[in-house]
């Protein structure tokens, strides 16, 4: 290598970390050039996030080096690691929420003037940095009133602020609206034209293919190689990631939908957040042995439907029957048991308990039922073989098994116990809601082959996703929400994303068309 | 192969929370020696060898015996000194219990003061009122009780076995405390208002309501006003709890078989809570009220029960230490609430809402008060010494719950990380 122009300007060499039981980081070596974006590829866990506290100086490696501009480093704290000129996003965001966007990005680095804080300057420098990468925020806002795109475009601010030339971004995409991911896109490859080095951490294919240079994958913290973006496809990039083929089209035969299991009628429901309804009329079905899936941008009223249909919120008009039952004022307890799993979207706030152990929270729904209580006391024998049960047949991974806390367990491993948790109770209803967000390809292959297979049996799954490929892949039937009103049922096989869209940006909509001409 | 098995020992969390509060207890016991060595040194009058006393009295105060001809302290073991801690360790026990199992569902119990006022007033009106006997009509009898009863209007009435009393009168302080509890539990479940400032009122209500109801009562005991202001004790009307023996073990003390009724009320908790499914569900509502709710559980009556349940503890306590017979309420309550409500949140909190680790740190603040009481009798020191350990205790429980929790946060981003 040649010493006085480095090819790389950071290198981590055969990087080993080890923690009590598990070996994170087995050799990993990553290579960074100067104005590349770089991915680092891996499903949860495979150790991405801990190789990058190591660069970051929260970690100290058991084994290897790291070079900057080719000569060796030693980086202690993230101190060091900003000493270096290194600048990382995180996934959640570390910010003030009642300071301004200036005051954040300035905090830690703040120029002074005989003691006192001069923003001046700070300003203008601010202001300079995000006419020139396109980085478009008002600096006098607070961080709790503007939105979550702007927030990250405040932590990419601060970076730069910084004068940080190595940029790392983990999995910046995964709060982000699709809109907000191109223009995140942008922004990056805006960077590295600049000569920034990007490091972008995700496990989202389709944007290592959009924006990464080259992309080194990890599985289970080993290194398995690095690859130009240029010559690979997602199907390769997905079998390094994983190990086997992947499966990232969804296979299932037609559906054979048979009677009616879930039926709305006119259903309003009042939103908590605006006093108007968030919900306006909405009828369907779902007939069991099909999957039905509401389709939408965020926000525009499936959260509220499915809290209405699941009892997380009392309908204001309208009927709901489950198998033929009345259940528009059921409590939620009722509604379970006349048939009706429901896996929710916010598996933290909703899914889990956090911080009870995984057996407990594999109950959570059934623990009153006669098999896991005797007289009101609680049959911890049966629960135990019960949660190890689930836990081997639907592959829950976790440190200690049925006594692991949830709350440290990753978000694929929470999300397959509560999938776990729900398809076994074998209710004729699945109310699914984007039950692989945030998930890798592994865990979302998975996930779909259970709705699917739980489909076949028969049961009739209401899915609502705000994902495209995920709506046109798995579904038998689209049901578009726009505005809290179902503007078009469309057919999968026949009907494509691009129409798709216009549906969903409420550009086109079938009952008013029809009611119209 | 043996520091292996320490080691083993020492990840189990409980293990961890008992050495917590341990270690919490010696350095709050050193600097209470701190304090005497330092004030006995500074002090005109006082030395060294004062010093050393008040020292070896915060350490060992429950097995003094006094002072012998010489003048030097001497120690044993003290049957009554044994007696009167476990006496005042069961009300702490009771209001330690109300605080740990609003802990264990997520809610902030303050409100113990003014459930243990609430039950202390239902248990003494309801003790007081129904005449004991074997049921015949009351006679009038002869003396200044009767000369009351007459005024309250309970001669002439059908009289009640004492058991009967005794038991009406306990049920009486639960309800009564467990309606105070079920008051800010109410007002946090319908209309999302913060227990903790609810609670803070409901005392404060229950403080003045007390003295209201004591003021027009006509209880005053005006037999034996050596001491004014205090209500009749149980006795009086023939209702008290049975002494179970403990009296012939532990002469001279105020022992009752309530200390029994407290330690097994400790252990239905720990049973209710760690092994049914109603305590299931109160602990999931407090873990996570939204998955809770998730799940069927009705969230809103489970605060209001984990309230009702927490106030009742402490009205039971209340019932307990004045159903003992020997005790006296001082009735004028509304400027000052009662002390032993607050210390459940001590007692609680250095149990970390382990209701049978309650019995124990219960019986250790009851001992830390015997021995503030030897001090100030045996030596110039006072008894507000215990105060500060006690101080240094809390900030030092709280202070390990907040290393532990940030211990645990630590563990479970690094397994996050893996």
């Amino acid at each position: 290598m040649d010493s006085k122009t480095p090819e790389f300007v950071i290198e981590m060499l055969h990087i080993t970390k080890e923690f009590p039981g598990i070996k994170a980081n087995d050799d990993i070596t990553l290579q960074l050039r100067k104005g590349e974006i770089h991915a680092l590829l891996g499903e949860n866990g495979a150790g991405k996030s801990t190789l990058m506290s190591v660069l970051f100086g929260l970690y100290q490696p058991d084994g290897g080096e790291i070079r900057k501009d080719g000569k060796a480093v030693q980086i202690r704290n993230p101190n060091d690691a900003t000493a270096l000129n290194i600048g990382m996003v995180h996934q959640h965001f570390k910010l003030i929420d009642v300071y301004t966007v200036l005051d954040n990005i300035i905090l830690g680095a703040e120029d002074t003037r005989f003691g006192f804080l001069s923003k001046k300057k700070a300003r203008a420098k601010v202001q300079a940095l995000s006419e020139r990468y396109g980085l478009k925020v008002d600096l006098d806002a607070k961080i709790e009133d503007i939105t979550v795109g702007m927030q990250q475009r405040v932590e990419i601010l601060k970076m730069l602020y910084r004068d940080n030339d190595i940029l790392i971004f983990d999995e910046p995409t995964a709060v982000l609206t699709p809109q907000e991911i191109e223009e995140l896109m942008k922004i990056m490859k805006g960077l590295a034209a600049e000569g920034k080095s990007i490091l972008f951490i995700t496990h989202k294919l389709a944007e290592i293919m959009a924006v990464a240079d080259r992309c080194t994958v990890l599985r289970k913290g080993k290194g398995i190689g690095t690859v130009d973006i240029a010559g690979t496809t997602p199907q390769e990039l997905s079998r390094m990631m994983v190990g086997r083929d992947v499966q990232l089209k969804v296979d299932k035969t037609p559906a054979v939908p048979g009677e009616s299991v879930l039926s709305v009628r006119d259903l309003h429901i009042r939103s908590r957040l605006y006093h108007r309804d968030a919900v306006k009329g909405v009828s369907f079905d779902v007939r069991a042995g099909e999957i039905v899936c509401i389709a939408g941008i965020d926000g525009n009223g499936q959260t509220e439907l499915v809290y209405g249909v699941t009892g997380l919120e009392k309908a204001a008009k309208g009927k709901i029957t489950l198998q033929g039952k009345d259940i528009t004022a059921a409590p939620i307890r009722q509604r379970s048991k006349a048939g009706m799993s429901h896996i929710p979207e916010d598996r933290h706030k909703h899914g889990l308990i956090l911080d009870n152990t995984l057996e407990q929270n594999m109950v959570l729904q059934r623990y009153y039922e006669p098999r896991f209580q005797n007289c009101g006391f609680i049959r911890f024998d049966a629960v135990r073989t019960y949660a190890e049960s689930l836990i081997e047949q639907y592959d829950v991974r976790s440190g200690q098994g049925p006594i692991t806390t949830t709350r440290s367990m990753s978000g694929g491993n929470q999300q397959k116990a509560i999938i776990a948790r729900e398809i076994d109770r074998d209710l004729p209803l699945i109310v699914a809601v984007q039950p692989t967000r945030g998930l890798d390809v592994g865990a979302i292959e998975y996930i779909h082959g259970q709705l699917v297979r739980q489909r076949d049996a028969g049961k009739a799954v209401l899915l609502v996703s705000l994902e495209l490929d995920e709506v046109m892949n798995l579904s038998d039937r689209i049901l578009v929400m726009y505005e809290g009103e179902i503007v078009g049922e469309l057919d999968p096989r026949t009907t494509t994303v691009e129409e798709l869209g216009l549906y969903m940006a409420g550009a086109k909509r079938q009952g008013k068309e029809a009611a119209e001409a | 192969m043996k520091k292996f098995s320490i080691g083993e020992l020492y990840r189990k969390p409980g293990f961890k929370a008992v050495l917590a509060s341990l270690i919490s207890i010696v350095i709050g016991l050193l600097v209470g020696a701190i304090v005497i060595l330092v004030s006995g040194l500074t002090s005109k009058g006082l030395g060294g060898k004062t010093a050393w006393e008040g020292i070896q009295l915060i350490f060992g105060g429950l097995f003094s015996t006094g002072r012998n001809a010489s003048g030097a302290l001497t120690f044993g073991f003290n049957p009554q000194l044994m007696g009167n801690m476990l006496f005042r360790a069961m009300p702490l026990i009771m209001t330690g219990l109300s605080v740990a199992l609003a802990q264990k569902t997520g809610l902030f119990n303050i409100g113990a003061p003014g459930q243990y006022l609430m039950g202390t007033a239902a248990t003494l009106l309801i003790a007081l009122y129904l005449p004991t006997g074997t049921g015949e009509k009351l006679q009038y009898v002869s003396g200044a009780w009767a000369t009351h009863m007459e005024a309250l209007g309970i001669v002439g009435q059908t009289t009640y076995p004492a058991w009967l009393v005794w038991t009406l009168a306990f049920m009486g302080g639960v309800l009564a405390g467990a309606l105070w509890g079920a008051i800010p539990g109410m007002l946090k479940a319908l209309l999302n208002i913060n227990e903790v400032l609810a609670c803070i009122m409901t005392n404060w209500i229950a403080a003045n309501l007390v003295t209201w109801v004591f003021d027009i009562a006509n209880l005053k005991n005006i037999v034996e006003n050596t001491k004014m202001g205090y209500i009749y004790k149980t006795t009086f009307n023939g209702v008290q709890t049975s002494k179970l023996g403990l009296d012939k073990l532990l002469p001279g003390s105020q022992v009752s078989g309530g200390i029994l009724i407290a330690i097994l009320f400790a252990i239905l908790v720990y049973i209710v809570m760690n092994k049914t499914t109603f305590g299931y569900e109160l602990k999931a509502c407090g873990s996570n009220r939204f998955a809770a709710r998730y799940a069927g559980i009705r969230d809103k009556r489970s605060i209001v029960v984990s309230m009702a349940l927490a106030g009742a503890l402490a009205g039971a306590g209340a019932a307990l230490y004045y159903l003992a017979g020997n005790t006296e309420f001082y009735w004028e309550t509304s400027q000052s609430l009662p002390a032993v409500g607050f210390n459940g949140i001590p007692v609680a909190l250095l149990a970390a809402n382990n209701p049978i680790g309650v019995i124990f740190s219960g019986l250790f603040m009851s001992m830390l008060e015997i021995c503030g009481q030897k001090l100030k009798d045996l030596t110039a020191f006072n008894e507000y010494i215990t105060d500060v350990i006690i101080a240094v205790i809390v900030y030092l429980s709280a202070f390990a719950m907040l290393i532990r929790m940030l211990l645990n946060k630590k563990k479970a981003s690094k397994e996050a990380l893996k």
